[in-house]
């Protein structure tokens, strides 16, 4: 069962650096999509007795991340024409890197903190804090609002990680609201990628600077 | 009718005149002046010994149930806002009417009557955030009332050192009714003298309301919003406002036990005040200027006998033993000293703004000889000038003398008071003498002498509008002047509703004294005035230019300016003025030009406040960039700011 999971857990934390290090849009939406479907099925491996409530969320969580989130991401990509991330504030090299000194401090870190002992041999700790500093790389180092989007995805992936620790604890129910909060944000965001098109003529979020206060 | 249906109609009088006041200015006039005087009536019926009027009810504002209070103290402030409001009224009505002003004059009388609503409302309240409710309303609706005149940049600038200043004070007003009502457990105001433990909060009280009544070194809004405002806010500001922050002081101190050095802080504060208010008041050339700084002065004044009582109330002799006695002359010549500086401040004001209307110049070097073409206005700007200068026989004497008599009572108790009271009593009789040199100046520079501009030359007598309500401001004073006995039960009501003890209705036996004396020297002026004018229009007598000096062809320009006449005592004070001087010398034998320019400047403001604010605008602009609108960057603040937080904990669990 751990290994299992372990597995692809080691597959989402692989799926980070894809994301770290793709400069094409459509990849890196890949990646996302990929770690959504992986992240959505472990609650089949957690739970030895699988209830409809379980089973559904999970379904759930495979078909909005998997598909219904990527297909609306791709619809802003296209409606804005764009492909790839031009000038990222923090290079591929330097954001890979960051990704992977990051994740081997997570495992590091992980081993220091006073873990119940059922998880202390398995990835979740250190996969979801890989995560979650992945996904601030990306928030900060990318200037595209599709990049930006990516990463805030996958930041909301290494929470969800965190949160199968607490999987007896917290009804599923929790996690379904804020897999609504994602869908419904990500919807959003597509509409507003396609409203600064128009009228800007540019989805660099760095030259959206006026508008403050 | 009890004093509650009166002020239900002083508030509907009030309201009705905001709702008429953007279309109908005779409507306004007539539900103003009718809520004034209802206003009035029920004060005095408070002050003629009725009984203090209490309102509470269920319905809950901002949370908290209603409670209204009318007692006597309040009752002696709300008649100074009564009278000085009214007269406002009908001042403006000329002043600052439509024709003249079809731009802010609906504006300004919008917010007038919200003025006069909301400290009607601060006079009422006895529930702490309600008191806090109006007063934000009058702050603000004074500010809106000191920049009608937006367009200019120094009224602009002035209204909003005064709204920055006010909300420093207003900051600590919440402080201390906040802190109050965590400590007492209720927003209900009253007295609570026996929780020792509140002590402390009087020094919160004192910063919030010390810089509304403009204690020095709080003082520094205060010159330029009164200068700049329309004359009749001036005078209700520099005659009614400021004195809410006495309002607030007195009831702070009656309500709360005080801390031991309080009354010692506040006599010193007293002392330096008057004598650097009215330093700086003779150092202006700018008549409203003049006038704002000896605003400053005269809250000095009240600032010592409110000390004064303090300290005679804090020898734990709250009846009327000889200890009592004089702190209760003390605080009636403060109280007294109140009403007369509302009469005869707004009465200044007025005629500083009749002079400003008819030349258009509140620069004094630029006026002169305006007695022949203003004689009321001159006359009765001399009559304020000799009331606030304290001289006999008008009414700035009574309070003073009060004062005095109260800080000589102490000086001979040979009580510890004694060593405040007799620095106290010379610094009030140096502040006597300067303020008397700076009403020679002004009043000389403006009314005497020859026109020095074309302006001056061509005044005109202000209209009966405006002379009316200067007539009635200048009757009052002159009615407290001569019967100073009459006066005393009124104030004595007000002192027994601050310090129960203390309500002793009978005047000392010399104020009788005092009034006789005021009323013949009163006589003899009038009659030497008399037998003057009769000189004066008798065929044989040749008119001459004032201050010749014996000169073959006098020029309007060999007469005193502004500054040469103050020169001698303003270099006393050089050391805190610190006036700027810039001296051309002629050169040569033929020499073409020289000048001398002399300039006071704000010296608290300019020398002190403005470095400090210099390097907090400073730090705050470069803590500014920080906020450049790049999502990116924030969430990396958000980055480090959360590895910060962990490595503390990581940090702090391991300890």
């Amino acid at each position: 069962m751990n290994a299992y999971l372990n597995l692809l857990i080691g597959l989402a934390i692989g799926l980070n650096l894809l994301a770290l290090g793709s400069s094409r849009l459509p990849s890196l939406i890949n990646a996302v999509a990929v770690q959504g479907m992986a992240l959505g099925a472990m609650p089949f491996l957690l739970e030895e007795h699988i209830n409809w409530m379980v089973a559904l969320v999970a379904c759930a969580t495979v078909a909005v991340k998997g598909f219904v989130i990527p297909i609306l991401l791709r619809r802003a990509m296209r409606t804005a024409n764009i492909e790839r991330e031009v000038v990222p504030s923090i290079g591929y090299v330097p954001s890979l890197l960051l990704g992977a000194g990051g994740t081997i401090a997570a495992v590091a870190f992980a081993r220091t903190l006073p873990l119940l002992p059922e998880h202390a041999g398995s990835l979740l700790v250190p996969g979801s804090l890989a995560s979650v500093l992945t996904g601030f790389v990306l928030l900060i180092g990318r200037s595209k609002a599709i990049s930006q989007v990516c990463g805030y995805l996958i930041l909301e992936n290494g929470i969800y990680l965190f949160g199968l620790l607490l999987i007896h604890a917290t009804p599923l129910l929790v996690e379904a609201g804020i897999l609504l909060d994602l869908t419904v944000g990500v919807f959003v965001i597509g509409i507003i990628v396609d409203r600064i098109q128009r009228a800007f003529d540019s989805l660099d979020t760095r030259k959206l600077t006026v508008l403050r206060e | 009718m009890t004093p509650g249906p009166l002020l239900l109609f002083a508030a509907a009088g009030l309201t009705a005149g905001l709702v008429a006041g953007r279309r109908h200015a005779p409507a306004w006039l007539g539900f103003t002046l009718a809520g004034a005087v209802a206003a009035l009536v029920a004060a005095a019926q408070l002050l003629l010994g009725g009984a203090p009027w209490e309102w509470r009810s269920e319905f809950a504002v901002a949370g908290q149930p209603l409670h209204l209070r009318l007692d006597a103290l309040g009752a002696l402030f709300l008649a100074l806002v009564a009278v000085v409001g009214g007269a406002g009224s009908v001042y403006a009505h000329g002043y600052w009417s439509d024709r003249d002003y079809p731009q802010s004059a609906p504006r300004g009388r919008l917010w007038w009557n919200t003025l006069l609503l909301s400290l009607g409302a601060v006079l009422l309240s006895w529930n702490g955030l309600h008191f806090l409710i109006a007063w934000e309303l009058f702050t603000v609706a004074a500010f809106f009332l000191i920049t009608l005149e937006n367009q200019r940049r120094d009224v602009r600038a002035a209204g909003w050192l005064y709204l920055a200043a006010s909300h420093l004070g207003t900051m600590c007003l919440f402080a201390f009714f906040a802190a109050l009502a965590a400590r007492t457990g209720s927003w209900e105001l009253g007295p609570m003298r026996e929780r020792a433990d509140l002590a402390p909060l009087f020094w919160l009280a004192l910063v919030g309301f010390g810089l509304k009544a403009g204690m020095f070194p709080l003082h520094i809004w205060l010159p330029s919003a009164h200068a700049n405002a329309p004359s009749h806010v001036s005078a209700i500001m520099s005659g009614v406002t400021i004195k809410l922050g006495i309002y607030g002081l007195l009831r702070t101190a009656g309500w709360l036990p005080v801390p031991a050095a309080a009354p010692w802080t506040l006599i010193v504060l007293g002392a330096v005040t008057a004598l650097l208010g009215i330093a700086f008041a003779l150092a202006q050339s700018d008549v409203k200027r003049l006038l704002a700084y000896c605003s400053v002065e005269n809250i000095g004044i009240i600032l010592i006998g409110l000390g004064g009582a303090l300290l005679a109330a804090a020898d734990g002799s709250t009846s009327l033993t000889a200890g009592a006695a004089w702190g209760r002359l003390a605080l009636a010549g403060a109280l007294l000293h109140v009403w007369n500086h509302g009469l005869f401040k707004s009465l200044l004001f007025f005629g500083a703004g009749s002079v400003l209307h008819a030349t258009g110049t509140r620069e004094m070097s630029r006026l002169g000889g305006l007695w022949r073409a203003m004689p009321w206005t001159a006359s009765l700007f001399a009559l304020g000038a000799v009331a606030i200068s304290g001289l006999p026989p008008l009414n700035g004497f009574v309070s003073e003398w009060l004062v005095y008599l109260g800080l000589f009572d102490a000086v001979t108790s040979r009580s510890p008071a004694a060593w405040a009271a007799l620095p106290a009593a010379i610094m009030l009789g140096v502040t006597g003498a300067l303020a008397l040199a700076t009403f020679v100046k002004a009043g000389s520079l403006i009314f005497l002498g020859a026109p020095r501009t074309a302006a001056a030359r061509d005044a005109h007598e202000c209209s009966p509008w405006m002379r009316g309500p200067m007539v009635a401001v200048a009757a009052a004073c002159g009615a407290i002047a001569l019967a100073p006995a009459l006066c005393w039960p009124l104030i004595a009501r007000a002192a027994g509703a601050w310090q129960p003890g203390w309500a002793d209705l009978t005047p000392p036996a010399s104020l009788f004294t005092l009034g006789g004396m005021q009323v013949a020297l009163a006589l003899l002026a009038f009659a030497a005035g008399f037998a003057l004018w009769r000189r004066a229009r008798a065929d044989d007598v040749t008119r001459q230019l004032t201050w010749d000096c014996g000169y073959v062809v006098p020029t309007a320009r060999m007469q005193y300016t502004s500054d040469s006449f103050a020169g001698i005592a303003g270099g006393w004070f050089a050391w805190i003025l610190q006036p700027q001087r810039r001296l051309r010398r002629p050169r040569g034998l033929f020499p073409e030009g020289a000048s001398r320019m002399e300039r006071v400047p704000e010296t608290v403001l300019e020398r002190l406040i403005g470095p400090v604010a210099a390097v907090v605008m400073q730090a705050s602009l470069a803590v500014r960039r920080l906020q450049h609108g790049r999502l990116q960057y924030y969430i990396a603040y958000v980055v480090v700011g959360l590895a910060g937080l962990g490595t503390l904990v990581v940090l702090g669990g391991g300890s």
